[in-house]
């Protein structure tokens, strides 16, 4: 009894965080998009569409979409040699960012492209 | 000039303000502003409290392949790509927004920026004009500024393998350091090699 109460409340807490960030990551997403589109498109790794498109959601939209138990972002180092790369080897911090803003410009561009 | 409407002149005026804090020269202005020479020459002396400089553009392709460099232009253009692909804005403003993001990941860091917005800038007409080429890392994936001539199959970047003096032109702080070190990789570098292996594997 004491178990299962306790399962229920861990995983309680898990989505409610997972919603939590969701709805912290679409707002900053919306605000980024209002002061500058282009600029935006580059740091969220979005295409135009998709932009225009969570630009003009509204706040109910967005809490309905940010209630979830899946994070609604995806990681972007998505491959094991990228992010192997980049956390591997004694790097200092800013060449570990640098390297980092480098990969996140071409994997936008082959991503787009794919789609 | 009677015949220019007053909010396009503000508009350029504005374009011309931003290039000036973003430290464009002159040359650069005047092809891209459509404002007289004089009163670009007036907005800089306003704004700086001294002439603009005068002088060669840097020309040579050379100075992006120098190791610190090369980090900062392939960091810059992916920015820059990225804008000019996907955005619908114009040129000149896809440069302006992508050097701000530039500056403000590297300031974010703590370090200072290499690439000056006028380097920024002729790197764009080098890659324009096929002086310049990007090249897909093997071990990273990332892509890096290369000579247009210098298109490998087995590029390795110069983060995933970086030459042995690296480090020591990045501790010094001085962009001079960087400079005067050879683009290609010294015996020694080769000898650094197995542990940037071991890296890759594990």
């Amino acid at each position: 009894m004491n178990t299962f109460k306790d399962l229920n409340i861990g995983l309680g807490d898990n989505s409610k965080e997972i919603t939590d960030i969701n709805l912290a990551y679409l707002l900053l997403a919306q605000r980024l998009i209002k002061e500058d589109c282009a600029m935006a498109m580059f740091r969220l790794g979005v295409s135009r569409e998709l932009a225009d498109m969570l630009g003009a959601m509204s706040l109910a939209q967005v809490v309905k979409l940010a209630a979830s138990n899946t994070l609604i972002c995806r990681f972007r180092l998505g491959d094991h040699m990228s992010m192997s790369a980049v956390v591997g080897g004694e790097k200092d911090k800013s060449l570990q960012q640098a390297h980092m803003s480098i990969l996140m410009g071409g994997r936008q561009m082959q991503e787009a492209a794919l789609a | 000039m009677s015949t220019k409407s007053v909010l396009s002149d503000a508009r350029e005026v504005q374009l011309a303000v931003s290039l000036i804090e973003l430290g464009a020269r002159l040359q650069f202005m005047e092809a891209n502003v459509g404002l007289s020479r004089e009163r670009l020459i007036r907005l800089y002396k306003e704004m700086r409290g001294v002439s603009p400089p005068k002088g060669l553009l840097p020309y040579s392709t050379d100075w992006y392949m120098t190791w610190l460099a090369n980090i900062h232009s392939s960091m810059f253009y992916g920015m820059y790509q990225f804008m000019k692909k996907h955005s619908d804005e114009e040129q000149i403003h896809v440069l302006i927004k992508s050097y701000r993001l530039y500056m403000e990941q590297v300031e974010s860091q703590g370090g200072e920026a290499v690439l000056d917005f006028t380097r920024a800038q002729m790197m764009v007409r080098f890659f324009d004009s096929d002086l310049l080429h990007q090249c897909t890392c093997t071990r990273c994936a990332g892509r890096f500024v290369t000579h247009a001539y210098d298109t490998r199959q087995d590029y390795v970047c110069v983060l995933c393998r970086p030459p042995s003096r690296a480090g020591k032109a990045k501790l010094n702080k001085t962009p001079a350091a960087a400079d005067s070190q050879s683009m290609y990789p010294t015996s020694a570098t080769y000898l650094l090699d197995p542990a940037g292996d071991s890296h890759g594997l594990h």
